[in-house]
């Protein structure tokens, strides 16, 4: 990917109001946001293969990360959202059960020990609170996917 | 065949793990703490997998989340390093018992070297010499003076559950004895939760020589010879080197003594896997087992190099069900090789941890020059791990060009924002003593104490 593939995303962008794009391929993964609210106006951010999420490289050899400490910028927030993070390795589930509704959707309010989702870890059913008062905004993972500790859940806007 | 490893470590050993599983084509698997997201480790492993926050006990010590870590990432098999899990029976038992490879001795073979005084009464059977002392626990005062006076001052008084040189003092009198006795105990149960302790000779001008064992499991136990590591600060190891200056020049034949001892151990243990046989020697030749190390060790390098066997690679296969390939025929020493053993520590400041970020950074080379380590320019040395940032391994043909070579790779070693022991370590190589390889572990203490500082000169 180059920049003219990307001056041409941005343009499609603008012209069709998407404000946000995420584009994920075998060793790249390019993310587009337009500023939200006299933020930061189509902030891009471009990564090389992660090294600090978990993500299964596909590449035989993988693509070596520089060794110098990367300032990859987090993605833009407004500036009172928090995360809820994982405390624990496993797998993320958002329902109690395949067959059940998930336990938040966006929009949803939750409260200091509102159950959020659970993550599996060596067969066992964990459910994680929200630890805050608010209201849910985005949801960050994938059902079924595995999380590491600290992986941001979901972005909560405190009330 | 492993598809799959998960290194449960950080810093120099994961990456020396690590390279072990690129040249056999092994998958690897980091796992980190918050603060090491910038580690070399991490960077070099195909799968990262944070594991928690900096302290060891929320991250590297954390059993659950080093096995959920296995489980999500499916690897076949976890190579605990040194330090953190690697001697932890528990663990190795979670491991087998969720059908991942703990890469290492199994955890029976752990259990029967568990403590001090159960290694002890093994050498004992396998006839081997260990320093005169207490026949297990000594439990209080009056059989403390009455063993104390059965083998002689000066004693030792020793935590079966201690390590890193902790929960040891030395008695040259009832007074001290009695002193001793009970502070040691004190400290013993405050560090390891045992305040067990055993009595046994002190050992003057001693030297600590251990040896390199591999079993495979399958019956063959062979050694790799020795390493002398008797130039230690505080019980702390600084150089290490092989063969041992002691049993080259003044005992040779006790490398095949010690070596048989060493064995003889381990077939009683059923070891496996990769460890190491502590002995310490007196002057006049005398050995004595201290203890066994259940893992891989810091300084295994000079081992790979004067017998060019690659032992972190042998871990690995001997976990796949890989037979030995050697023989103990098939070990040939050639050459010396030395070890220093980098600490971000200020030597003239009473070696107090100096962390923080490296700005300029190179490292020496050259023939006979090996470097392992995990520092780069621009790395944070955080405060939270010890303080090695890596170690310097010099090769020669004998003695003398090994120790130049060293002192010219010290010269060359270029590390700015951090202090380290190079400085001393260059010192220790300069002393008449230390060349003439004529040292026991005393020779760092009276080194300091008689300082020539024009010696030790402090790098920009």
């Amino acid at each position: 990917m180059d920049l003219k593939d990307i001056k041409a995303i941005i343009d499609l962008m603008k012209k069709n109001s998407v404000s946000e794009f995420e584009l994920e391929k075998q060793d790249f993964k390019i993310r587009l946001k337009r500023g939200m609210g006299g933020g930061n106006g189509g902030a891009v951010q471009y990564e090389e293969a992660p090294v600090l999420t978990y993500t299964p490289a596909p590449a035989v050899i993988a693509a070596p990360a520089s060794p110098t400490p990367s300032g990859i910028p987090a993605p833009a927030t407004a500036s009172n959202e928090l995360d809820v993070k994982s405390p624990m390795i496993g797998t993320f589930y958002r329902s109690p059960s395949p067959e059940s509704a998930a336990y938040v959707e966006v929009g949803a309010e939750v409260g200091p020990d509102t159950v959020v989702c659970i993550i599996e870890a060596m067969k066992v059913m964990n459910e994680i609170k929200a630890e805050v008062r608010g209201v849910i905004t985005q949801v960050l993972m994938e059902n079924g996917k595995p999380v590491e500790f600290g992986q941001p859940l979901f972005k909560v806007r405190p009330t | 065949m492993f598809e799959k490893i998960l290194v449960a470590n950080r810093g120099e050993i994961a990456v020396r793990i690590i390279r072990a599983c690129k040249e056999l084509n092994i998958r690897t698997v980091a796992v980190y703490s918050e603060v090491d997201a910038n580690s070399m480790h991490v960077q070099m492993a195909d799968e990262a997998i944070c594991i928690g926050k900096a302290a060891a006990s929320e991250s590297y010590l954390r059993i659950d989340r080093i096995i959920s870590a296995a489980e999500i990432a499916d690897v076949d098999a976890i190579h605990p390093g040194y330090g953190f899990l690697s001697e932890n029976a528990h663990f190795a038992e979670v491991c087998e018992s969720c059908n991942i490879r703990f890469i290492g001795p199994s955890a029976r073979a752990m259990s029967a070297l568990e403590d001090k005084a159960v290694s002890r009464a093994l050498a004992k059977k396998a006839g081997v010499p260990i320093p005169p002392g207490s026949e297990g626990i000594v439990e209080n005062e009056k059989d403390a003076l009455a063993i104390a006076k059965r083998i002689g001052y000066p004693v030792m008084i020793k935590a079966v559950a201690g390590g890193g040189g902790r929960g040891m003092r030395i008695a040259h009198n009832d007074i001290s004895l009695v002193k001793g006795f009970h502070t040691a105990r004190t400290e013993a149960e405050k560090c390891f939760g045992n305040s067990g302790v055993y009595i046994e000779k002190f050992i003057e001008n001693p030297h600590h020589i251990e040896f390199q064992i591999l079993g495979d499991g399958k019956g063959n136990i062979i050694h790799l010879g020795e390493r002398d590591c008797s130039i230690q600060r505080r019980n702390q190891k600084l150089i290490e080197e092989t063969p041992s200056p002691l049993i080259a020049n003044k005992y040779p034949k006790l490398r095949e003594k010690m070596g048989k001892a060493a064995i003889r151990i381990a077939e009683l243990a059923n070891y496996t896997n990769a460890g190491t046989v502590e002995f310490i020697v007196d002057d006049a030749g005398n050995y004595y087992f201290l203890e066994v190390n259940k893992r891989i060790q810091v300084e295994h390098p000079i081992t790979e190099e004067v017998t060019g066997v690659d032992l972190v690679r042998y871990q690995i296969e001997i976990a796949m069900g890989e037979p030995l390939r050697h023989r103990q025929g098939d070990i040939k020493f050639t050459g010396h090789a030395i070890e220093c053993r980098v600490n971000a520590e200020n030597p003239f400041d009473d070696f107090r941890p100096s962390p923080g970020r490296i700005e300029m950074y190179y490292q020496p080379g050259g023939h006979g020059v090996r470097v392992d380590t995990h520092a780069y320019a621009g790395y944070t040395v955080p405060p939270t791990y010890d303080s090695m940032i890596g170690k310097l391994v010099t090769y020669g043909k004998d003695r003398r060009e090994a120790l130049d070579r060293m002192s010219r790779a010290l010269n060359e070693y270029m590390l700015t924002g951090v202090k380290t022991t190079m400085s001393f370590q260059q010192a220790i190589l300069q002393d008449p003593n230390f060349r003439r390889g004529v040292y026991s572990t005393n020779f760092v203490e009276q080194l300091l104490s008689g300082a020539r500082r024009e010696f030790i000169e402090e790098k920009a």
